[in-house]
């Protein structure tokens, strides 16, 4: 009985549309029009990590897109902190890594926890390229930092700084009392997948 | 989407001759699920985290839309392919009805 009835419908069925999208996109959206620069296929890797699992993340304070400065110390004992430190603005898949976490937020919610966006861009360039994500509608939940000034000061920090000047696609979980729990020095050409990240932001809670 | 697929349900003479799916190029299967269920999506949506389906059909921008006719004999026919979304979702029903020749 089945059978006939799947067999039906399906010789019944004329038109068949396909919505492709992206939910934590490629950079490719048309918010974005024409205006990714495409990078090719980097060195997945280069740069030596500074900071081990299980060490008091160093401290920093960096200039945020929304004015004024972030501390990371200024969460400790009130929030757990993911630091998303992204490559450069205006690239493929870093211009999908945070639309995808900006749709996501009751992962950070549920953890307790606060994403700091990092690259090495400056203020102006991470206003646009922030911007630009958010054409659809709404904006960041999160603040985007600038590591521009001294230049990737803090990927340099961490050991996360390429020799080209920009940073790895990097992910740090830091519990609240500011201790490394996790870190994720990605191939900078692919985005991390999300599962992960919530995976290690629920053993904080554990 | 969601409401291109409420407009195709209501009409009779479309609802068991046109079917929605949504590809969600680059993503995981966690990552589609999360997507369904926060925006309550009531048609089919399948991962496609190695690009596959994407290399295929071009590596297209998204969103994208792709209009298949199916016919009678197992083949099938293209007969929309466009970037971009649509603000008016009986408006881009209208127009696929009217392009297919359904």
């Amino acid at each position: 009985m089945t059978t006939t009835k799947h067999f039906s419908l399906k010789w019944m069925l004329g038109l068949l549309v396909i919505f492709i999208w992206v939910s934590a996109a490629s950079g490719q959206s048309p918010d974005f029009k024409e205006n990714i620069y495409p990078v090719g296929k980097l060195k997945p890797r280069d740069s030596v990590l500074k900071v081990k699992v299980g060490e008091l993340a160093p401290d920093f304070t960096l200039p945020a897109v929304r004015g004024g400065k972030v501390t990371l110390s200024q969460y400790r004992g009130k929030k757990n902190v993911v630091l998303s430190f992204v490559p450069a603005a205006w690239t493929p898949v870093c211009s999908g890594q945070w639309p995808g976490y900006n749709i996501a937020q009751e992962f950070f919610d549920q953890n307790d926890a606060i994403l700091l966006g990092i690259s090495v861009d400056n203020i102006p360039t991470l206003y646009a390229w922030t911007r630009q994500m958010c054409m659809g509608g709404g904006k960041l939940w999160f603040p985007v930092l600038s590591d521009f000034w001294p230049h990737g000061g803090v990927a340099q920090k961490y050991g996360i700084l390429r020799s080209d000047g920009v940073s790895e696609r990097a992910l740090f979980v830091i519990d609240k009392k500011g201790i490394i729990r996790y870190i994720d020095v990605h191939d900078i050409n692919e985005r991390p997948r999300l599962e992960v990240l919530v995976g290690e932001l629920e053993k904080l809670n554990k | 989407m969601n409401e291109l697929y409420q407009a195709i349900e209501k009409r009779k003479d479309l609802k068991d001759k046109m079917k929605i799916i949504g590809i969600g190029t680059g993503n995981t299967n966690f990552e589609v699920d999360f997507f369904r269920k926060k925006y309550e999506v009531p048609f089919p949506l399948f991962s496609d985290e190695g690009y596959t389906i994407h290399k295929t059909m071009g590596e297209v921008r998204t969103p994208y839309f792709i209009g298949v006719r199916l016919k009678g004999d197992g083949s099938t026919e293209v007969f929309y392919s466009k970037l971009g979304g649509f603000s008016d979702p009986k408006e881009f029903l209208n127009s696929m009805v009217k392009l297919s020749g359904i």
